[in-house]
């Protein structure tokens, strides 16, 4: 199983390297990056599902699983988004992202090696940690266009605007967009995997109570973005920062 | 059957001389045809564009210079002329007309205009059976290697003016310019050719604002846009998404507290400011404000340079490609004899 981990990582690993070569060379855009992200989430997924097999539910109970579950669903956005906002170079900044989480999940220790079976299985709960991961990889991906934009802004900040990365990166308008737009799917999602937590038959700890402080920082971002407005590099310094401490979610599990 | 060219270009004419040579691009395939009745001369393309004047033909007259005496005749060509003139033949004349095809031989390096022109040139000569064996292969062939020199080299990236630059710019910070607003600071000419590119793109409104209110209304007249006086137009500055600055003010017309005025109002959306004054017209402190995107004349003007130079570093790269073409063809033509 650990194989197709690995393959998974090796595959967005290349699409990785494929895009950041298509930048140095100067080259037109390679759709193999989007073949190669399409291949790694294939394999991620068939990961997930053997795994989810051994637990007979949601693998989302050790720090591998959910970091392979935050890749796939990192994947996921970024397959969807990057077709339809034109940011397929999200791919070349996303691709590395998904290679340290599923490498990081490969490390032995990460994955129990033994999974054990999940008997009493509370499905508000398993809707809870499903649709949370799910939003969880809207909000990364969202961070990762943030730095694409915190990238441009520099490029153009310093007139730095002869480069092959200035050449191939998508407009800021663009960029921009799909930072709100990846946010406010995140949080929508994130909502939803807010409510089913507070139907769990358990809730309440600190993870819980991580988790609604984790939503109200973003929906406060996103209030004052569109109701007074803040300036693009504001937010997505924001967007960065607030998705890492957002992880701290998974530490108080 | 031989091959050869006769032309003259902004090189070697100046403008009054390529006014008399000019011909309307309409009248380009009766000229072509009008050529093909001269003695000896079984083809001919007639291409003419504001920079460049030039006759292809093919002949089998085995003196060319026979040929050519009578196709100078009918062009109206005295001996004054002759200096202004450049003539070349077989291999030659077909890697001349891959470069001119290929942007080398253009004012502005690598543009691409050229390749249309020529294109709709030898269209008409054909439309005008002006064209045979000879010039069609060698047009078409021609064409082919063109496409080759610009999707294999460098040749045409960058921009090779300052609006060009200016509106890369614009779009590169508002991806379609149909929702972008302009305001355009002194009527001069400079913001006039920056605008004017900038409508073509269809922007969706343009203010004019100049000291002189007349001016002002004139230019906004000519690119369809509102005319906004000069006390004004601090309070049209929240609704812009691009201001074009080029008055001959000697003090700054626009400070960072005109745009910290309109910041809040504006919702922090990104402004992108082009000063083409001298003295500047914007305070260089406006482009430390997070959102505002801040060029002037120099640095516009150094991304052309740049941009040129990177064009010339192409040009080994773009002869090479042509030279082993022409030498396909050339063996191909000894081999079918």
């Amino acid at each position: 199983m650990t194989l197709t981990l690995v393959i998974a990582a090796i595959l967005a690993g290349l699409a990785g390297v494929l895009g950041v070569r298509s930048i140095i060379a100067e080259r037109r855009r390679t759709r193999w990056t989007v073949v190669l992200m399409i291949l790694s989430f294939l394999a991620q997924l068939i990961w997930l599902g053997m795994r989810g097999e051994q637990r007979a539910s949601c693998p989302l109970i050790d720090s591998g699983e959910i970091l392979v579950f935050l890749a796939w669903s990192l994947s996921l956005f970024y397959l969807i988004v990057g077709s339809a906002y034109r940011v397929t170079l999200l791919g070349m900044f996303s691709a590395p992202v998904v290679t340290v989480m599923l490498l990081t999940a490969a490390i032995p220790g990460m994955l129990d090696a033994d999974p054990a079976k999940q008997t009493n299985v509370d499905y508000w709960g398993e809707m809870h940690s499903a649709i949370s991961v799910l939003s969880y990889g809207a909000l990364a991906l969202g961070a990762v266009s943030a730095v694409m934009f915190l990238v441009l802004d520099r490029l153009l900040k310093t007139r730095d605007t002869s480069s092959g990365l200035f050449k191939k990166m998508p407009p800021l308008h663009v960029i921009v967009q799909s930072v709100v737009r990846l946010t406010v799917i995140g949080v929508s999602f994130l909502t939803v995997g807010l409510a089913c937590g507070f139907m769990m038959r358990s809730h309440g700890g600190p993870h819980f109570w991580v988790a609604v402080v984790v939503w109200l920082a973003y929906a406060l971002m996103l209030g004052v973005w569109f109701v007074r407005g803040m300036t693009p590099r504001k937010m997505s310094v924001f967007v960065v920062v607030l998705f890492i401490a957002s992880l701290s979610v998974f530490a108080a599990l | 059957m031989n091959l050869f060219c006769l032309g003259l270009n902004h090189e070697t004419a100046p403008v009054e001389v390529r006014e008399k040579f000019s011909i309307p691009m309409e009248n380009l395939g009766q000229r072509s045809h009008q050529l093909t009745t001269l003695d000896g001369v079984n083809e001919a393309v007639v291409i003419s564009t504001c920079n460049r004047m030039e006759v292809y033909v093919a002949t089998d007259d085995e003196n060319l210079t026979d040929a050519e005496l009578r196709v100078k005749q009918n062009l109206g060509f005295d001996p004054d002329d002759g200096a202004h003139f450049y003539e070349c033949q077989s291999d030659e004349a077909m890697k001349h007309l891959c470069r001119v095809v290929s942007g080398l031989d253009s004012m502005v390096l690598g543009e691409t205009e050229i390749f249309g022109q020529v294109k709709k040139a030898y269209q008409y000569a054909l439309e005008a059976t002006a064209t045979g064996g000879v010039l069609n292969k060698v047009f078409q062939k021609s064409f082919g290697v063109g496409k080759r020199v610009r999707t294999e080299t460098m040749i045409q990236n960058g921009q090779s003016s300052v609006g060009s630059v200016a509106l890369d710019l614009a779009e590169k910070i508002f991806s379609d310019l149909k929702n972008s607003i302009v305001m355009v600071i002194g009527a001069g000419e400079m913001s006039r050719i920056t605008v004017q590119s900038m409508v073509l793109r269809g922007v969706k409104k343009v203010y004019v604002t100049n000291r002189s209110y007349d001016k002002a209304e004139a230019l906004a007249d000519e690119v369809g846009g509102e005319a906004v006086r000069f006390d004004d137009w601090s309070k049209v500055l929240a609704t812009v998404d691009v201001v074009i600055s080029s008055t001959g003010a000697s003090e700054p017309v626009v400070r960072v507290s005109d745009i910290e005025a309109v910041r809040k109002q504006r919702k922090y959306r990104p402004l992108f400011m082009i000063d083409i004054a001298v003295p500047r017209d914007i305070e260089q402190a406006v482009g430390e404000i997070d959102e505002v995107y801040l060029y002037d004349l120099d640095t516009l003007q150094k991304q052309v340079d740049e941009s040129h130079a990177r064009r010339q570093a192409q040009v080994d790269e773009c002869e090479k490609i042509i030279e082993s073409e022409v030498q396909k063809i050339t063996n191909q033509q000894k081999y079918h004899g």
